[in-house]
């Protein structure tokens, strides 16, 4: 484009320095400490460097391991669920219908209420003994709900509080995309008799792929590291069950005061959500280049 | 009468959708009006607002609390950030949609891993820097406002600068072009072609930046103490060992929506505005 | 709340009628520092907010000192004391200091010693407060020469609580006899516990009543759980110090601990064995439902620390069962009540905390002269209502206090004739490691997916392998 060079870095510069200061340098921090063995709660409460150590013990600390499994299906269930569920809605939002403004505004309600209060507003909605759910489950359907004992419970309610609270961020962000489509190919299709299925999967998907990895990435790295709701429903229980890394990680931290190895443990979290992430991102990407190449 | 059988099909699903939506936020309405003593035995779900509502729920966080400050920190730094990083993202979205920059792709990617990392390993070196390092005399970042809004444009922006840059690129390079052959600047052309253009993407890269920085619990609980205090952090406070205050939690959780409510109400305009298929390309 | 109002309006009065004597000290001793803030963080409990809404307002009326005293939650409140005093950021010129974690601080020195402070320093020293006056409380909170680092502002024990409408029903009492044998009465020995627990869920789901034998602080992810054995159980079956050998400090039979021995395990069979008695929220029940749970009336008998047993027993706004509750020491096994007495053990918790002094704060001697604030006789009464803690001898034959007391079985009479019998945590710089090191274990065994037996052999062997790995241990 015609122009002074120089424009675009005025215009990027306010983000840079202050994604630079605030976001690059507690990172570096994270990074360093994660080659020191440092517990200020041991005999010594120095930091010793270790080198790769503390790397060395994750590979083989069948806790921590467990711990990202179990967040990866937690990602991934979610995601499943909220994206198909957050595409279809956004779908069904584009032409109008009775009460639609009605209907999008409740939608959002979910998204305002802060995670401590729907974790909360959720625990007491399910807790046994004095929760509603568990007792009309109870006299309608004579299930026993106690999360407290059953894993299986107490995954799905974790996947269910988070679709609940995250749908319509996936349905108001694919909203923004839709919206954004040029109309020439709708167009050109319509014109060589294309059917609505032809017409979603060969132009509105591919279009659609940018936005697409937006929300599918934001949706997994926040739900690989989230603790509060969880927090609020199970802190990590029964047992270790709904243990994900974020809760292992936060408990290392704050409960045990692992700075070396916590630091070592987000470093790889954050590592295998960049690879996840990657993935996905090459395999949506080809799909994209698909619609090119016709 | 296809297309009516479809808006009628639509409709019923999204009333079921709204009912499932609403069930838990009509309970929280519930317990907030509700006393303690009450919220035992058989859990009660007809409207007992209507005959009676525990005020004290409401009135010892808002009155004789401090909650009320939280509440007008949390509006002022949810707009605040909300404002900043629109702004600047869509400078910056601007300058990597435009033009092909050396790094842009990786300072792109980059960007993003700041809201990968996991946030508790991060929480003791941003105490640090914003008590040691930012400091000048007596004066630091911990616990102020501007702290906040600084530090939430880190896992804001890039959200905002990936959601705005499929839909900047979707808006032909022509119109910049014609605009600058006028003798107009960048200013124009961002003001009068690019923000019109895409307005429900950035209205909607806004909102939900504005919600995130309404919500955020642990940097906020982490970094501030009495005078910037957010909501959040503030319910956080009703979890005690001598009882969980659900009344109170869930009065404070209620009322905290409503200033949401009213922002999310103001930028559905500019959401509708948009989404009349055919609004890009002239 | 109607109590907190009435407690603000009497301590004012009170303090101004009563302390009018020394309320010149104070303003002389607060001239020099006039203006200044101190900032303080501690838990959002009664007791921290009758400190910020009431005494800290009255001393800087007084003093011309303003406190900022956040409160927060318990883990938020380690979190950020710990990070400033490790950091030097000086931001907090006063932090709590939970009872069981004093002995982390003095071994890091992050505390100010406050004797010496207030040797150094004769214009604040308060003539209307000594360190003698407080119970021995404040004996956790000194180093080895006696001097104090902290200074207690709550204190309570963990007691039994039982339902006085339950235990002396008629109808109870005979089924009890016909079915048992003997009498029934609130319970000495865990064969005695057990019996009522058994026989009060069976009871109660006869009459039709939403009740239950016991509680248990039994949730699967939460430490309250592990807490309530460590604490509670374990010291009551014989187990103290978590069963750790504080020579070599090894958890494991093997290695010389008891952590995994025939007591410890006897002690968590027969607690995982109380859920079957327990209303179904025990597993998701942290300190707060127990107190919530037996409050709506959904227990017969528990253990509820002694700040829930205060407004359990009297506050009608929160509790269903006023005047229903009976307060009484914890059932023990055989020969450990002779151990306690005999200051070879104990039989129960000691809860509380103190207020320090970082060294990075600013403000020293001002937060030196706020502490002793605290630490007067005089204010001691209506806190002591307000929040169900006494931290002073004479507290207790306050005729305030002396009141409340008779509405809650007598719980302040109990606390001051056997406090000797309960012991805080024991000093181990080392706690919150190891107590999530166990955590999981304790979890499982709940959740049913180990036996007690597993889980502690397993318990044990993390202690050890964590003990080395810090450095306690060779």
């Amino acid at each position: 484009m015609v122009g002074s060079k120089r424009i675009p870095w005025y215009l990027l510069s306010p983000t840079i320095i202050i994604l630079l200061i605030v976001g690059l340098l507690p990172f570096i921090y994270v990074f360093i400490v994660s080659f020191y063995n440092w517990n200020p709660l041991g005999k010594s409460d120095e930091m010793t460097y270790i080198a790769g150590d503390n790397f060395r013990k994750l590979v083989f600390d069948d806790d921590f391991l467990l711990c990202v499994w179990r967040s990866i299906k937690y990602a991934f269930t979610t995601l499943f669920f909220e994206f198909v569920l957050g595409f279809l809605l956004a779908l069904s939002l584009r032409k109008s219908f009775p009460f639609r403004p009605f209907f999008r505004i409740i939608h959002t309600l979910p998204l305002v209420v802060a995670p401590i209060v729907v974790g909360a507003i959720f625990k007491l909605f399910t807790v046994s003994g004095f929760g509603p759910l568990p007792h009309f489950l109870k006299e309608w359907f004579g299930y026993k709900f106690n999360y407290g004992r059953d894993a299986e419970q107490a995954f799905w309610l974790i996947v269910g509080v988070d679709i609940w609270h995250w749908t319509p961020f996936v349905t108001l962000t694919l909203l923004a995309g839709l919206s954004a489509l040029p109309k020439d190919p709708y167009e050109s299709a319509k014109i060589d008799g294309a059917n609505p299925i032809q017409i979603f999967f060969h132009i509105t998907l591919p279009m659609m792929v940018p936005v697409l990895l937006v929300v599918v990435f934001i949706r997994l790295m926040d739900s690989l590291k989230a603790v509060d709701e969880i927090w609020m429903l199970t802190s990590g229980g029964p047992g270790v069950e709904t243990r994900l890394a974020g809760i292992h990680i936060w408990r290392s931290v704050f409960e045990s005061r692992f700075y070396g190895y916590g630091s070592a443990m987000s470093i790889f979290l954050l590592y295998i959500t960049i690879v996840i992430c990657w993935f996905l991102y090459v395999i949506m990407t080809s799909k994209q280049n698909q619609f090119h190449d016709k | 009468m296809i297309n009516n059988l479809i808006k009628l099909l639509k409709f019923i699903i999204w009333s079921l959708l709204s009912i499932i939506t609403i069930i838990p936020i009509y309970w929280m309405i519930l317990v907030s009006t509700r006393s303690p003593v009450e919220l035992f035995g058989k859990p009660d779900f007809s409207p007992t607002f209507f005959e009676k509502i525990y005020w004290k729920n409401f009135i010892k966080p808002f009155v004789d609390g401090v909650y009320s400050e939280y509440l007008w920190n949390s509006i002022i730094v949810a707009s605040c950030n909300a404002i900043l990083v629109t702004a600047l993202a869509i400078m910056a979205t601007y300058a990597l949609s435009r033009w092909k920059l050396a790094a842009s792709e990786n300072i792109f990617f980059w960007t993003m891993t700041n809201r990968m990392a996991p946030p508790a390993a991060f929480l003791l070196p941003l105490f640090l820097l914003f008590s040691l390092v930012f400091r000048y005399d007596d004066i630091n970042l911990f616990d102020t406002k501007i702290g906040l809004i600084l530090l939430y444009c880190v896992f804001n922006l890039p959200f905002a600068i990936w959601l705005l840059k499929g839909i900047f690129d979707g808006i032909p390079k022509d119109l910049d072009e014609a605009v600058l052959m006028d003798g107009g600047g960048y200013f124009t052309i961002i003001t009068r072609i690019i923000i019109p253009q895409a307005a429900p993407g950035i209205a909607i890269a806004a909102l939900l930046s504005w919600i995130f920085a309404w919500n955020e619990y642990l940097l906020a609980a982490t970094l501030t103490s009495v005078y910037a205090r957010t909501i959040p952090t503030g319910l956080a406070e009703f979890v005690t060992t001598t009882g969980t205050n659900w009344g109170s939690m869930a009065a404070v959780g209620f009322v905290s929506m409503l200033p949401a409510l009213v922002f999310i109400s103001l930028v559905q305009k500019h959401i509708v505005a948009g989404l009349t298929f055919g609004a890009v390309k002239g | 709340m109607k109590k907190l109002f009435l407690s603000v309006f009497a301590s004012v009065t009170a303090l101004s009628a009563m302390a009018g004597g020394h309320d010149a000290w104070w303003k002389t001793a607060g001239q020099p520092y006039k203006g200044v803030t101190l900032q303080g963080v501690t838990e959002n409990t009664p007791p921290g907010q009758f400190v910020s809404e009431v005494l800290a307002k009255d001393f800087e009326e007084l003093t011309g000192i303003k406190v900022r005293l956040e409160t927060t939650s318990w883990d938020q409140m380690y979190d950020k004391a710990i990070k400033d005093m490790e950091a030097n950021t000086g931001i907090y010129d006063f932090v709590y200091i939970e009872q069981d974690i004093i002995y982390s601080y003095l071994d890091r020195d992050f505390l100010v010693n406050i004797s010496d402070g207030l040797a150094a320093n004769p214009k604040i020293k308060a003539p209307n407060v000594d360190f003698a006056d407080f119970t021995t409380f404040i004996n956790y909170f000194k180093n080895g020469e006696g001097d104090v680092f902290g200074v207690p502002m709550e204190a309570f024990i963990k007691v039994y609580l039982y339902r006085k409408d339950l235990f002396e029903n008629a109808e109870a009492k005979a089924a009890f006899r016909a079915q048992y044998g003997y009498g029934l009465e609130p319970a000495k020995t865990f064969g005695q516990y057990r019996d009522n627990a058994e026989f009060f869920t069976k009871f109660c789901a006869e009459q039709d009543m939403e009740c239950w034998g016991t509680t248990v602080q039994g949730h699967t992810g939460h430490p309250a759980s592990t807490y309530e054995v460590l604490e509670t159980i374990f010291p009551s079956f014989g187990v103290y110090n978590w069963g750790i050998n504080m020579d070599n400090y090894q958890a494991s039979v093997e290695n010389g601990g008891q952590l995994n021995g025939g007591r410890a395990k006897a002690a968590l069979r027969f607690w995982t064995g109380l859920l079957d008695f327990a209303p179904p929220e025990a597993l998701q029940s942290t300190w707060s439902e127990v107190g919530a749970s037996f409050a709506a009336g959904r227990a017969a008998q528990g253990w509820v620390y002694g700040e829930n047993a205060a407004w359990i027993a009297t506050d009608a706004e929160r509790s269903r069962v006023v005047g229903k509750v009976g307060v009484s020491l914890p059932p023990t096994a055989e020969g450990v009540m002779m151990q306690a007495a005999s200051g070879n053990g104990y039989i129960g918790y000691f809860d509380g905390g103190a207020f320090g002094i970082p060294h990075s704060s600013k403000n020293k001697e001002a937060t030196m002269l706020w502490l002793q604030y605290l630490g007067q006789n005089e204010v001691q009464a209506d806190w002591a209502i307000a929040g169900g803690r006494i931290t002073h001898k004479a507290t207790y034959s306050d005729p305030k206090v002396v009141e409340v007391d008779a509405k809650s079985d007598a719980y302040f009479t109990l606390m001051r004739d056997t406090g000797y019998l309960f012991a805080g945590a024991p000093p181990y710089p080392f706690h919150g490691a190891g107590r999530a090191a166990i955590d999981p274990f304790i979890f499982k065994a709940l959740a049913g997916e180990l036996t007690p037996e597993e889980a502690l052999d397993q318990a044990a062997a993390a202690v050890d392998e964590l003990m080395k790995e810090l450095g306690y241990a060779k």
